[in-house]
């Protein structure tokens, strides 16, 4: 699943690491999610959303092909 | 010391690992018994503590599984409607295996009616749990 949440990240300054501290969950996991190799839960998309300062439109939403 | 897991992906990851072995250990367990039951028999499998504890995990995960197959089942049927259907059958079956049991040779009266009346409970409970889930469950659906 494609998203913005690198981008989002980089905007904000946080490594993948330090974005996996501030939630409770691993690198790997932002990693997998950046990467569209993962389909977070609907609660883990808020919290990125919150550390990155954007809604969930922003961050998470793709036009229907 | 052992941090607990909050990273819902390893939580699932770690659901699927426990399924694997789960699978893997039952395996096992049937193939233990089924050599029991190649070179004992039937009787001297059931003495091998392992049968109890596949007919347990047997029995938990069907009735796990009730409440799976209540949500998923788009039953147009009033619970009490399937329930009373299900009792009639119940008391039917009951009573048919109970009358033969009285009729088989060696069997008194009383071994039919003890007979019956296990297959009652036996079959009462799961058809009172199934009762409890859809009725749940069509109160949910009314609430909203």
């Amino acid at each position: 699943m494609e998203n913005k949440v690198k981008i989002a990240r980089i905007q904000v300054n946080l490594t993948q690491q330090q974005l996996a501290e501030k939630i409770g969950v691993t690198r790997q996991t932002i990693s997998l999610i950046e990467k569209g190799k993962y389909n977070p839960t609907l609660k883990l998309c808020l919290d990125i959303c919150y550390v990155v300062n954007k809604t969930l439109d922003e961050v998470f939403w793709v036009e229907k092909e | 010391m052992m941090k607990k897991i909050t990273d819902e992906r390893l939580v699932l990851q770690n659901l699927n690992n426990i399924r694997i072995a789960y699978i893997i250990q039952t395996i096992g367990i049937l193939g233990i018994l089924g050599y029991d039951l190649d070179t004992k028999g039937l009787d001297g499998m059931r003495e091998n503590p392992l049968w109890l504890v596949f007919m347990i995990t047997t029995v938990i995960s069907v009735y796990l599984s009730m409440s799976i197959s209540a949500d998923h089942e788009n039953n147009k049927n009033k619970p009490q409607r399937s329930l009373n259907i299900s009792l009639v059958v119940l008391v039917f079956i009951s009573t048919v295996i109970g009358f033969f049991v009285t009729r088989t040779n060696g069997f008194k009266i009383i071994d039919g009616v003890i007979m019956g009346g296990i297959l009652f409970i036996c079959g009462l409970i799961p058809i009172i749990y199934i009762y409890y889930l859809r009725k749940k469950r069509l109160d949910e659906n009314n609430k909203e």
